[in-house]
């Protein structure tokens, strides 16, 4: 058992060095810090805008951390999917895991410590992004969302779920095939839940349908959604229900958390989507 | 023991093999004595093509195996059955007593792959300690083994630069370091020194020689035929995915040889009285006898000076194991026509 932690754990070290020696930590760091630095202009701008009202500005202030927190969020997709794509298939290109398996270590194990590492560093880009950016926007406007901790969750579980789809098609597939793949499956998702608020507003069965069962196939919208809905103060989301134009249509509103149901559909869909990369590795000749 | 001794023919393949078994197949327990790769009627196909196709062999523990075949003769495809890497069709497979793959049993092999890049952003002494974890080696006790491997590979001085500044044969230096971590029992090497310059293939040579020496078995992939004549104890050439003949090196290249004779004061074709030694040809200026037992060459030169001839020179000649390779191939190649794969 101690063998097992300690082999599972030089895999998770092992993507963490490679992290910060391939300057990828640095690059997180500098993207973050332009970033918050270009919305803490922003936001003091707005907040001390002499040409909008202040029920404007409370209104406008949510609106805008969502948006930036969408380039966040995609910054986060991004990295999950470039991340893992080539974690298996560069390895056995390049024949290291052929050597790494050759020892007394289960297959198992690698997929595991690989993510594990990469999971890892997401939670800590999510966190620290969350409370930079978080800190800078009540620094410069007063405004802080209503729950911080839950936002930053959620786009840690967006994160992860693209993380697991990228392991798995990593297992069969070069890192390249991979890295598209995810990031379209990812833009698709997305494009899906736009769809599906437009079927909603319009009340067109079809297009709402799509959406729907999007959220499902690959729940980075969904997740993405809980996190919107963490970032809106309540008194924003009763103020843009009032509003005559649907809102329903906007792709950066929610109106309601994920359901527990739907929270539950997620977990069980990174379980079987880890369950089948580790499988899909196993059975893998290499 | 083999399946086949020196320059006889394999046995046909088996028609029809069994349903493919697990590569784990039934558990045994390995023991000490059980020898160290032991391999029944292998057969493993890929779709349309059959890399091995009924291969059976056996490695005796502390031997230096050499196992050689012309390219896609189906030697790396062994080595991953071997270590677990793919799964056979059919056959049996058993490594240091255990089925191929067990995970117990890779605890006591050394892996050197024939292509490989470490990571190149470690150190060459980063890579070995990550492998030595792996290896569960206890952490606080890994700097003596690192220090030892890299001093036996000829690292030493480079153990704290990237591997990505490593030059491929230096890769392969490392390769074979990691190889050697946690005194394997059974150190496999795919084409050990394919990247080697020649003084790094007298090192590796070294290495081979001091596994030996401690009672390591080496199994030596290799189609590079005089490294195998150097360090092997014994080997198998495999073709088409099948061995056709194993044994000592003696028994492959034979007890006769070949002997040139620069012989003086007889007169024209003066050998057609010695035909009882041999086989006789001559270009005019040397004469040379093949098949001759080498124990009666002093009874030849005898015969020659009792006939009154001046010998000034006498040249054994032994057959290389290229030319008996190459005689094992071409012995082979009408017959691949009549083997069509079982399917």
């Amino acid at each position: 058992m101690t063998q097992t932690v300690t082999q599972t754990l030089a895999i998770v070290g092992l993507t963490f060095r490679e992290a910060v020696r391939k300057r990828l930590v640095a690059a997180f760091a500098l993207i973050t810090i332009g970033l918050v630095g270009l919305s803490a202009w922003g936001f003091d701008r707005l907040s001390h805008s002499s040409s909008l009202t202040s029920g404007e500005v409370r209104v406008s202030l949510p609106q805008s951390l969502i948006l930036f927190m969408f380039m966040f969020s995609f910054v986060v997709a991004l990295s999950a999917s470039t991340m893992s794509s080539p974690a298996i298939s560069a390895e056995i290109e390049s024949g290291v895991l052929q050597v790494v398996v050759a020892h007394p270590i289960r297959r198992s194990q690698v997929v595991l410590g690989k993510w594990l590492g990469l999971a890892a560093l997401l939670a800590l880009y999510a966190a620290v992004v969350c409370a930079l950016e978080f800190a800078v926007v009540y620094w410069v406007s007063g405004f802080v969302p209503p729950n911080p901790v839950a936002v930053g969750l959620y786009l840690f579980a967006e994160g992860a779920v693209l993380l697991t789809l990228a392991m798995l098609l990593s297992t069969r597939f070069s890192a390249l095939a991979t890295g598209v793949v995810a990031i379209a499956l990812f833009g698709a998702a997305w494009l899906a839940g736009v769809v599906g608020a437009l079927g909603a507003s319009f009340h067109i069965g079809a297009l709402r349908q799509v959406g729907a069962v999007a959220r499902y196939v690959l729940p980075t919208d969904g997740l993405w959604h809980g996190a919107i809905y963490y970032l809106e103060p309540s008194a924003f989301v009763t103020h843009r229900l009032a509003q005559s134009v649907d809102v329903r249509a906007n792709p950066f509103f929610a109106s309601t958390p994920p359901s527990w149901a739907y929270l539950v559909w997620a977990a069980a869909w990174l379980v079987v989507a880890m369950g089948a990369a580790l499988i899909s590795f196993d059975r893998r000749e290499l | 023991m083999s399946p086949t001794s020196w320059g006889e023919p394999a046995a046909a393949p088996s028609p029809a093999p069994s349903p493919a078994p697990s590569p784990a197949g039934p558990a045994q327990r390995p023991t000490a004595s059980s020898p160290a790769i032991h391999v029944v009627d292998l057969y493993k196909r890929y779709r349309r093509t059959t890399a091995l196709a009924g291969l059976s062999m056996t490695v005796e523990r502390g031997e230096v195996f050499g196992f050689l075949g012309p390219n896609g003769a189906g030697k790396t495809t062994t080595v991953k059955l071997l270590l677990g890497l793919a799964r056979p069709t059919a056959g049996e497979a058993l490594v240091l007593g255990a089925p191929a793959g067990d995970l117990e049993a890779r605890r006591r092999i050394g892996y050197l792959p024939e292509l490989f890049r470490f990571q190149s952003w470690l150190t060459a002494r980063e890579v070995l300690k990550l492998h030595c974890r792996l290896l569960t080696l206890p952490r606080d006790r890994t700097a003596g083994p690192v220090g030892d491997v890299l001093d036996t590979v000829g690292l030493a001085t480079r153990a704290d630069d990237k591997v990505g500044t490593f030059s491929k044969g230096m890769q392969q230096r490392l390769g074979l370091a990691v190889a050697l971590l946690g005194d394997p029992a059974l150190v496999i090497l795919d084409e050990p020194t394919s990247a080697l310059d020649p003084v790094g293939r007298h090192d590796v040579r070294q290495v081979i020689r001091e596994l030996r020496d401690r009672g390591a078995t080496v199994f030596l992939n290799t189609h590079l035929l005089a490294e195998a004549e150097q360090v092997c104890d014994r080997v198998t050439v495999v073709d088409a995915g099948r061995s056709i003949a194993t044994g000592s090196l003696d028994e492959l290249l034979g007890e006769r040889t070949s002997v040139k004779l620069l012989v003086g004061g007889l007169h024209h074709r003066w050998w057609h009285d010695l035909s009882f030694f041999g086989n006789w040809s001559s270009d005019g200026r040397w004469a040379r006898v093949d098949d001759v037992d080498p124990d009666r060459v002093p009874d030849l030169v005898r015969a020659i000076v009792g006939m009154g001839g001046r010998v000034e020179a006498v040249v054994p000649e032994h057959r290389s194991l290229e030319e008996r390779f190459l005689e094992l191939l071409g012995d082979r190649a009408p017959k691949k026509e009549e083997e069509a794969p079982a399917s």
